[in-house]
């Protein structure tokens, strides 16, 4: 093994379930072997995708102000940028709190639940790759913070009431934080690899 | 664990010609190009690392300016518009006597970007070895950079917030403003500097320090 912060060779030993190896020269975690990673992976990562079907739908907030309703949708916040002149920040949103965590749960689902019984789904290791790659871009918590801030913004100006959409979201952004924390790495493409040879 | 000796004396992948891939961690010969196990692209270090983390972070230090003079939100009530600032709103808050939250927003949009383009500076300049280095503290500064970098984001997230919900018709209404894209593209170009520095650059700067070939001029009397 070899630590990507500072390039140090390591001999791999397997070590128990839940521990972590951190690398002898800079400190930074080695590997971590997490316990019964491909089932958690695979049931968070299914009710985070159940969960998106409801946040995209039920409103998070109606505001209720001067005989006006307006209710707030994440594909609806991003369709507003989009349309009062800002299509670039628009799309960026979409892309962070839309396109990201469905690409990231649902790549999830369809390389680990047929690990689990040993099987690599056709083109898991392209699929793996990009979900590495979109890892970082997944911003639901930062929108999560900004729902927050706008709520303290708007609280004095008019009525505001919680929809279904925020609670789901909520559980959206633990799941997703849980599914991602579960992924053991090496177990992962161990396992990868030894499905394709078959 | 085994002894920890000296850690600039530490056996390196470069040495052996050996590359960690950095999408699956496979150990594998550099020279076969491309990882047996994933197909990733093998390097030992990343391609222009510096080069391209530097012109990244000095492209969104440019950007920072107008991300903090140009209004990110226009208001417009009864027909009298203001425009809004990410200091404008900071100050808002605190006026208000929101102090806790004042402080989120200080930290997210003028704090973290601000500490990014710093640190990145710093590191670069240490894994050029212009100034001191430690790996060690280094390495910690670098994680701890490439973790935040997205909460800088919620800015953004409360404007595109605020554009949805207060479409009030002639009563009040708040678009978006110029500031809000050059905002978040400091958020993204941040975010693309931390990714391309190579972090093992500060080690190969200790491992082998100031490599200049023959006697320095600068030194001799």
């Amino acid at each position: 093994m070899i630590c990507h912060f500072c390039d140090t060779i390591h001999e791999a030993e397997p070590i128990p379930e839940g521990s972590r190896v951190s690398c002898v020269c800079c400190d930074a975690t080695l590997y971590q072997n997490r316990p019964a990673s491909l089932a958690r992976v695979t049931s968070f990562s299914v009710t985070a995708l159940l969960l998106m079907l409801v946040v995209h739908t039920a409103p998070f907030i109606t505001m209720d102000a001067a005989d006006l309703r307006t209710k707030l949708t994440l594909p609806g916040a991003a369709m507003t940028l989009i349309e009062e002149g800002s299509p670039i920040v628009g799309v960026g949103v979409a892309l962070f709190t839309i396109v990201t965590p469905f690409v990231l749960s649902s790549g999830l689902v369809y390389v680990c639940a047929p690990l689990m019984f040993g099987k690599s789904a056709p083109g898991a290791m392209t699929v793996t790759r990009w979900m590495n790659r979109t890892e970082p871009w997944n911003m639901i918590e930062v929108f999560l913070l900004g729902v927050l801030v706008s709520l303290l913004k708007l609280g004095h100006l008019a009525e505001l009431h919680f929809g279904i959409g925020f609670w789901a979201f909520t559980v959206l952004m633990f799941c997703m934080a849980a599914a991602t924390a579960a992924i053991d790495r090496q177990e992962l493409w161990d396992r990868l690899e030894v499905a394709n040879e078959k | 664990m085994k002894e920890v000796g000296d850690i600039t004396k530490m056996p390196r992948g470069i040495d052996r010609g050996l590359a960690g891939c950095h999408v699956c961690h496979k150990v594998a010969p550099v020279s076969v190009e491309r990882c047996p196990r994933c197909g990733s692209h093998l390097h030992l270090r990343k391609k222009d690392s510096i080069a391209r983390t530097l012109a990244l972070v000095v492209a969104s230090a440019v950007m920072y300016v107008p991300a903090n003079i140009l209004p990110i939100m226009n208001f417009r009530e009864l027909g009298v518009r203001t425009e809004s600032t990410i200091i404008s709103g900071l100050i808002q808050f605190w006026n208000a006597g929101s102090y806790p939250i004042a402080l989120v927003i200080f930290t997210a949009s003028i704090l973290i970007p601000f500490m990014k383009i710093a640190s990145l500076l710093w590191l670069c300049a240490a894994a050029k070895g212009k100034i001191p280095n430690s790996g060690k503290t280094l390495g910690k500064v670098y994680w701890i950079t490439e973790l935040l970098g997205r909460w800088s984001m919620v800015d953004i997230f409360v404007v595109a917030i605020l554009v949805t919900m207060v479409q009030l018709g002639n009563y009040m209404r708040v678009t978006p403003g110029p500031g809000a894209l050059a905002f978040a593209s400091v958020v993204i170009l941040t975010m693309f500097a931390a990714m391309s520095f190579d972090p093992k650059l500060l080690w190969d700067q200790l491992d082998s320090p100031p490599e200049k070939t023959g006697p320095n001029p600068d030194n001799e009397p």
